[in-house]
């Protein structure tokens, strides 16, 4: 993890560059302020002013990132995590309930039992059963925590995947990262705290990473595979001396400017916001620069040498971004189409899981084999699972469902090859130690070292949480 | 929880069994007050009242505890205790578990009591619940009401109302801030100088710098009245609506789509947005204001023309409510309480929503307070602006008089509904006759001849064997194109003719077919005899093309028959050729085969013997496709009763078709508004139980807050936003004219004298000035609620025109560590432009912003809408028009907004954020339009200023004022070195290229600068 290591390379960064130049004098003022023992901040801005600053957890946590998983469309459950033999033996049989996919629905008013079109095996020394649509993730099954008895409040994939994010499954509320990244800052100053790997817009736009109410600081920013992961990150004067020029011409300005009209904050900040940001300029590109990665390490994320997209390719951009300090990075998988949406032919899950299934194990193995894996936290999830029925036992696909669903949680705290909770027989509720995705939610939080009770913000006359009034730590899954 | 109150005899028996256990236990009868006070009142205070006591404003499920008032009352599922009777005291019920679905305590507050305490329970109720507790105090929601009459902000105005002139108004407010600044020893900046003045005011009041004219002629007139005779300028000036009207449009969260899964767009949105621009433009009275929004349809129901049309759009404040889910009309009640909570914050300052579920916890705000306001909602009608189950939008409000509306639009709309049925009717019959068509069976295609014409070839079409075919009256002959190797083929033009041997009859496509060509499909020739078919040939059968196009790539003279985009048979009918994808010669025909197969025309014989055949089959774009193949075949079967149909069903829909035209050519005025209206019948909300509209309680009447007095809706008076709109500009309600005071000090200022200018409940801030907070209520509202007055007060007082400098830091040191944020105004806070004032400013610089006024969106046409949340509406292009009109999505924050701190899109937003971070500096450095507008400002500098001053000229654009001599030599050493920089030799540019990309650069340099960004 990120920490002596963020000061030391923005020093290099400032010496190495323009070392000399009025580019930097903002930073390296701050650095030398830093520099000087019990100084007690630098004249310029205190760090209590930048809400970026990383703060203490309500209480200490192993977990200081996540790594946050999205498969977007809803993953069947009865088909990956959770075996259900006797969803295999009794298939076909018609079972009868008011289910929010198939009430009034014509052509549902039957529906039937339908088996998983996976086999599932005893994985790893804890002989945790996963099936065969995740060989791959099942190899590490020893590491992970999986909770089978998710359940969330809503059968539609805006309203559940804004749930997901945000704990509200109607308003547009801070996305989990936000919370995150509000609670804790972050650690390299150069990055944003909270990044969104996503190469398609998820269901929900862009409330998924929105702050909201949130100071704007705390806003995902997207990044995308390709030559500009971040919007206006790429350079677009033509030289590096050129853009340098033209920064340190800026900073001239600015501070005849500043001097002219007296010391203020507002000013300062900004001045120094361009030194991050030309910082960010070269931070970003390198944290995506996998040239020096070995060929065993791509390998291990199913990349060619090379390659620039797929669920690899934001694994791998996962792991360096926490390994510089970002707080929060999530990767969607997909997003509002294409996507793990099933209705038509389970098939579709066996175009998709490849594409996520070695990349994800790969990135549990790297981090654990760089002893990353006790402070980062892996989290892996869909907005809600899929129906263990349909109108036909034979009807290739699965509707929503929000009833039950499977989830895993692994490192920095996560019970290591456990299995939390369970659905019944059939895997149609979940009714062994249910978690809501409130509970979720603050179940990460606290492994965070957040206390999801107290981690507020005052917003039109109320205090807000993640978790609005609900929310209970599943402590079963805290290793 | 769910509880049924059915009897249970067997916990009756296990109660019976307990209270004979306690009797055992030797507690004895006494007067009840006492045996309350030794048994019961301490379980009840340590067991229930965590969770259900008044005092403590906890009363989950509605249930109070502590009192006995509390109990008799009981909570959602009514009194907790029938006093004697202990099978129907629901309070029993839970304590002894007996329902599996209700039992109280709950696990997590400590579980099932212990025996002993349920049978002391049992024995108080049986004995008829002897309680001497009388509730403490009553509370209105979350406050007593000696609080409700401590608190500030419901007391009434502590000014008399009083008229004055705006600038005798503007001295008060310098006193009243003054002796504040006296009694705290905090000494007050200087005057800002003329041209930070007059930035200033230009662009609180226009949101768009000064013009250099501006600034001159301010600054040449040394008058007393000269900033007073600015401010009335500006204050006439349109713009002044656009930046106003923004800050209103921020509080009512105001958005062109709907937000719920689909993001559908609101075609109609923009005349709300435009009309709240007008209103502050013409100064409308802000309690009209308040009253137009709420009830425009009812206040100008005797209205007509424009007043009418007004006041119908102004009720747009309401229907652009948020929408939810993927069916919204089931998720009203969602959209209402967006609507209450907006409402109860923008005009009151309370947040009225929370009482949704239960009574508000900090405010004199009660759960049926939210009812009786939500009856008003549902007593109206709310546009529907479309959703993914339905996509049509629907209940738009026409903005004509509905007797004006009947006498021209129904009944055009009825003939044009009456024409489409007709057109419909004729395409299934025409869909029903063209099965015969593809009945024909694949056996009965006899083969002529067939040939392939490479990428960029041609053939012609009958070689010399082939060249007469033996036909029958009514046979067909087909001409089959067909892609070769790569699907999609290509633009292929075709030329055929047929000549009867032996006669002199001939057919010529082209000719036959290129005038009119859209008339039909089979087409008749000349001698209404044979006729020409466009035809799908795909999957080995024959169908008619059935749609048209009336133009291709925008060109009016390229007509099509098509199905989808291809297969399709087209003309260009223009007499020259037509440059598109690629170059069309003049009046040619063309076809186009489809990804997935052939398209064909087929000539249907008027000979009964031989014919001769000629033609030629030619690549019309050359480049990367592999040719295509073409057959001619020969259907030998009598088609002429099923072509004489089709044909005969072609004609019918040319003329229904042309009369459709015809209509749509006088189509008459037909606005409408995304409006509210009231509903056929009005109705009084049942309670939603915990917010839950599953669970009715009992119907609240609509009524006003009963904070304010709770008057309710006469009978008869239709919703009651008429009475709510009313209430709600009551002078004598002393919040409205506050909150609205509030906020436009604190758009002058940076920051209200309240600093919750949506909350001025009891969780919000207390005003810093409360003195001077009422004097400008009452004299706003003594004014007539005249806004550009009150603009002209503060703006005119010293206070407002304070110098926003710390240069002279020693002088403000005390001030610094006393009042570090200003809250006595000692000077003016410098604050950032806003997201929208950054981007006009720019365009403005650089020449490129467009002043016109915005109508609607360009949007696609409604009838097309599929919008799912898997492919949600994604906006329209940006447009170079200010940035109040570009389109607000709200599940897509538009970047640029959401990057420099805009407004929530989904909630009232009543002060904006102001973030500085690395990625707006990342803007600066590298967006791609804002290097446009460096590089569009240096060229108009570069251009115009030849031989004046560059630097004087650009300052005086982007900062309007005069550059100092370092100022001009610091750029003028920077072109310099910047040129030579591009003067290198592996960069081979002009030195006109040299200085464009230099001046470019310093461009960029001054409008990323600090001086550019922020406004003293």
């Amino acid at each position: 993890m990120k920490n002596s290591g963020d000061l030391v390379n923005r020093r290099q960064m400032v010496q190495s560059s323009v070392a000399g130049s009025l580019l930097f004098n903002g930073l390296l003022g701050e650095l030398l302020a830093e520099d000087s023992a019990g100084s007690g901040g630098s004249k310029v801005v205190s760090s209590q002013a930048d809400p970026l600053a990383p703060r203490s957890p309500h209480f200490p946590a192993k977990a200081k990132a996540v790594i946050f998983l999205f498969m977007s469309g809803g993953v069947s459950h009865v088909d990956s995590f959770d075996p259900k033999p006797r969803l295999i033996a009794d298939h076909g049989r018609e079972v009868t309930f008011d289910h929010p996919e198939t009430r009034n629905r014509p052509g549902y008013e039957k529906i039937y039992l339908k088996r998983p079109d996976w086999a599932f095996r005893p994985r790893g020394q804890s002989g945790i059963e996963v099936s065969d649509l995740f060989p791959h993730i099942g190899g590490q099954v020893d590491d992970l925590a999986v909770i089978r008895s998710m359940h969330t409040s809503h059968s539609n994939h805006y309203n559940a995947t804004l749930g997901m994010h945000t704990g509200s499954f109607a308003f547009a509320r801070p996305s989990i990262g936000a919370w995150m990244s509000y609670g804790l800052g972050t650690e390299n100053r150069n990055l944003p705290s909270f990044l969104v790997l996503a190469p398609q817009m998820p269901y929900a736009g862009t409330q998924v990473w929105a702050s909201d109410f949130l100071p704007g600081v705390h806003q995902g920013t997207r990044v995308m595979p390709g030559n500009e992961p971040v919007a206006n990150l790429r350079r677009r004067v033509a030289t590096t001396s050129r853009q340098e020029m033209e920064l340190a011409m800026l900073a001239e300005v600015n501070q005849a400017h500043q001097a002219a009209h007296g010391p203020d904050p507002q000013l300062a900040t900004r001045i120094r916001a361009f030194e991050t940001a030309y910082g960010m300029q070269g931070e970003m590109p390198a944290a995506l620069d996998m040239t020096k990665e070995t060929d065993a390490t791509l390998a291990l994320y199913g990349l060619k040498r090379g390659q620039t997209d797929g669920f690899g390719w934001q694994c791998l951009a996962a792991r360096r971004l926490v390994e510089r300090g970002v707080r929060f990075v999530e990767l969607i998988h997909t997003g509002s189409s294409g996507n793990w949406d099933s209705h038509g032919t389970m098939a579709d899950h066996g175009r998709l899981a490849p594409q996520v299934d070695q990349p994800i194990a790969g990135l549990l193995q790297d981090l654990k084999g760089r002893g990353m894996l006790d402070d980062v936290l892996v989290v892996w999830t869909s907005e809600f699972g899929r129906t263990p029925f349909n109108n036909k036992a034979d009807a290739p696909g699965r509707e929503h469902h929000n009833w039950a669903f499977s989830s895993w949680l692994a490192g920095a705290g996560a019970r290591r090859g456990f299995v939390h909770g369970a659905t019944d027989e059939h895997g149609i509720r979940a009714v062994e130690k249910p978690v809501h995705v409130h509970d979720f939610h603050a179940t990460i939080l606290h492994m965070m070292g957040i206390d999801h009770e107290r981690l507020t913000y005052r917003h039109g006359g109320r205090d807000y949480r993640l978790t609005d009034v609900h929310g209970h730590v599943v402590k079963d899954v805290l290793g | 929880m769910k509880l049924t109150r059915r009897s249970d005899s067997k916990q009756r028996l296990m109660i019976a069994a307990v209270v004979l256990v306690i009797s055992a236990a030797g507690i004895q009868a006494d007067d009840g007050t006492a045996f309350f006070e030794r048994e019961i009142r301490p379980i009840l205070v340590k067991r229930c009242e965590s969770c259900h006591s008044a005092a403590r404003s906890k009363t989950r499920g509605g249930l109070a505890l502590d009192s006995a008032e509390g109990w008799k009352k009981g909570g959602e599922h009514g009194p907790a205790i029938v006093p004697g009777d202990v099978s129907a005291s629901l309070i029993i019920k839970a304590i002894s578990y007996g329902d599996d679905e209700f039992q109280m305590p709950p696990e997590e507050n400590g579980g099932k009591l212990p025996p002993g305490e349920i049978a002391r329970l049992t024995e108080w109720v049986r004995r008829g619940a002897p309680d001497p507790r009388t509730q403490a105090v009553a509370r209105r929601g979350g406050l007593t009401e000696n609080e409700i009459r401590q608190w500030w902000a419901f007391q009434p105005l502590a000014v008399a109302a009083f008229k004055s002139p705006a600038n005798s108004l503007s001295n008060v407010i310098d006193q009243l801030i003054d002796s504040r600044l006296g009694s705290t020893g905090l000494a007050a900046a200087g005057a800002a100088d003329r041209r930070t003045l007059v930035r200033r005011a230009t662009y609180d009041l226009t949101g768009l710098p000064p013009s250099e004219n501006e600034v001159a002629v301010f600054l040449a007139d040394k008058s007393a009245g000269a900033f007073d005779k600015l401010v009335e300028r500006l204050l006439a000036s349109p713009r002044y609506g656009e930046r106003w009207g923004r800050h209103w449009l921020d509080v009512v969260r105001y958005a062109d789509t709907a937000g719920e899964n689909t993001d559908h767009p609101i075609a109609d949105a923009w005349r709300y947005r435009n009309w709240v621009i007008g209103a502050f433009n013409e100064n409308m009275p802000y309690d009209r204001f308040v009253r137009e929004q709420l009830a425009g349809d009812l206040l100008h129901r005797q209205d007509s023309g424009e007043a009418f049309a007004r006041g119908l759009v102004a009720t747009g404040f309401l229907a652009i409510s948020r929408r939810f889910d993927h069916d919204s009309d089931k998720h009203m009640h969602l959209t209402h309480e967006d609507a209450i909570d907006t409402m109860g914050k923008a005009f009151l300052g309370l947040s009225i929503a929370c009482a949704r579920c239960h009574d508000h916890k900090y405010d004199p705000i009660s759960a049926s307070d939210y009812y009786a306001l939500y009856g008003i909602l549902e007593s109206s009608r709310f546009s529907f602006p479309g959703c993914e189950a339905k996509q049509k939008p629907r209940d738009m409000v026409p903005l004509q008089r509905p007797e004006e509306w009947s006498r021209t639009v129904e009944p055009w709309e009825k003939a044009m509904a009456r024409t489409n049925e007709e057109l419909m009717t004729i395409d299934k019959e025409l869909a029903e006759a063209a099965k015969g068509l593809s009945a024909i069976p694949a056996g009965s295609l006899q083969a002529i001849s067939s040939g392939s014409v490479p990428e960029g070839g041609g053939q012609n079409l009958a070689v010399e064997k082939t060249r007469k075919v033996k036909v029958r009256r009514g046979e067909l002959l087909v001409l089959t194109i067909d892609p070769a190797g790569n699907y999609g083929a290509d633009t292929t033009a075709i030329q055929w003719k047929i000549r009867e041997s032996g006669s002199g009859r001939s057919w010529d496509l082209t000719t036959d077919v290129i005038g009119d060509f859209l008339s039909a499909n089979p087409r008749a020739c000349a001698d209404n005899e044979a006729s020409w078919v466009f035809l799908d040939a795909r999957r080995d059968s024959l169908a008619l093309l059935p749609d048209q196009a009336r133009s291709l790539s925008g060109n009016g003279s390229l007509q099509a028959w098509r199905k989808g985009e291809n297969p399709a048979v087209f003309v260009n009918t223009s007499d020259k050729p037509v440059k598109v994808w690629t170059t069309l010669a003049a009046r040619s025909l063309f076809v186009h085969p489809a990804q997935d197969g052939p398209v064909a025309i087929g000539w249907a014989s008027a000979v009964e013997g031989e014919v001769e055949i000629s033609g030629r089959v030619a690549d019309a774009h050359n480049g990367g496709t592999s040719g295509v193949n073409w057959r001619l075949t020969h259907v030998a079967a009598d088609l002429r009763p099923i072509l004489a149909n089709l044909r005969a069903l072609a004609g019918k829909r040319q003329a229904v078709a042309r009369r459709r035209d015809e209509l749509l050519a006088r189509t008459p005025p037909r606005e409408q508004a995304y409006a509210v209206i009231d509903a056929e019948k009005p109705v009084d909300t049942k309670m939603h139980l915990r917010g839950d509209p599953e669970k009715p309680g009992d119907a609240v009447p609509r009524r006003w807050l009963d904070l304010f007095g709770g008057e309710r809706v006469p009978a008869g008076a239709g919703s009651g936003r008429l009475q709510l709109a009313r209430w709600l500009s009551d002078p004598k309600n002393p919040l409205v004219s506050r909150v609205i005071v509030n906020r436009v000090w604190q758009y002058h200022f940076g920051k209200g004298l309240v600093g919750t200018p949506n909350d001025f409940g009891t969780r919000g801030q207390k005003p810093t000035h409360p003195e001077l907070l009422d004097t400008l209520a009452a004299w706003f509202v003594a004014s007539g609620w005249d806004l550009k007055a009150l603009h002209q007060a503060i703006m005119g007082s010293l206070a407002y025109q304070r110098s926003s400098d710390l240069a002279d830091t020693a002088a403000f040191a005390r001030n610094t560590e006393a009042d570090p944020t200003n809250s006595m105004l000692w000077r003016f806070d410098r604050r950032r432009l806003s997201a929208e004032e950054l981007r006009d400013s720019l365009l403005s610089a650089s020449g490129g912003l467009d002043y016109t006024p915005a109508g609607p969106h360009p949007l696609p046409d409604p009838a097309g809408w599929s919008y799912t949340q898997h492919v949600p509406f994604a906006g329209v292009p940006e447009t170079p028009q200010r940035s109040v009109y570009q389109m607000t999505l709200r599940n897509r924050r538009a970047p640029f907004l959401a990057l420099f701190d805009g407004a929530d899109p989904n909630a009232t937003t009543p002060l904006r954020q102001v973030t500085t971070v690395p990625t707006q500096s990342l803007y600066f450095m590298n967006d791609a339009s804002f290097h446009a507008q460096a590089e569009a400002l240096a060229r108009r500098v570069v251009a115009e200023h030849v031989t004046v001053d560059k630097v004087a000229r650009l300052y005086a654009i982007l900062f309007q004022r005069e550059a100092t001599d370092g100022e001009k030599d610091r750029a003028e050493g920077f072109i310099k070195k910047y040129e030579a920089m591009l003067a290198g030799p592996d960069v081979g540019i002009s030195q006109a290229e040299r200085s464009q990309a230099a001046w470019a650069a310093f461009c960029r340099v001054l409008m990323s600068s600090n001086e550019f960004l922020y406004l003293d």
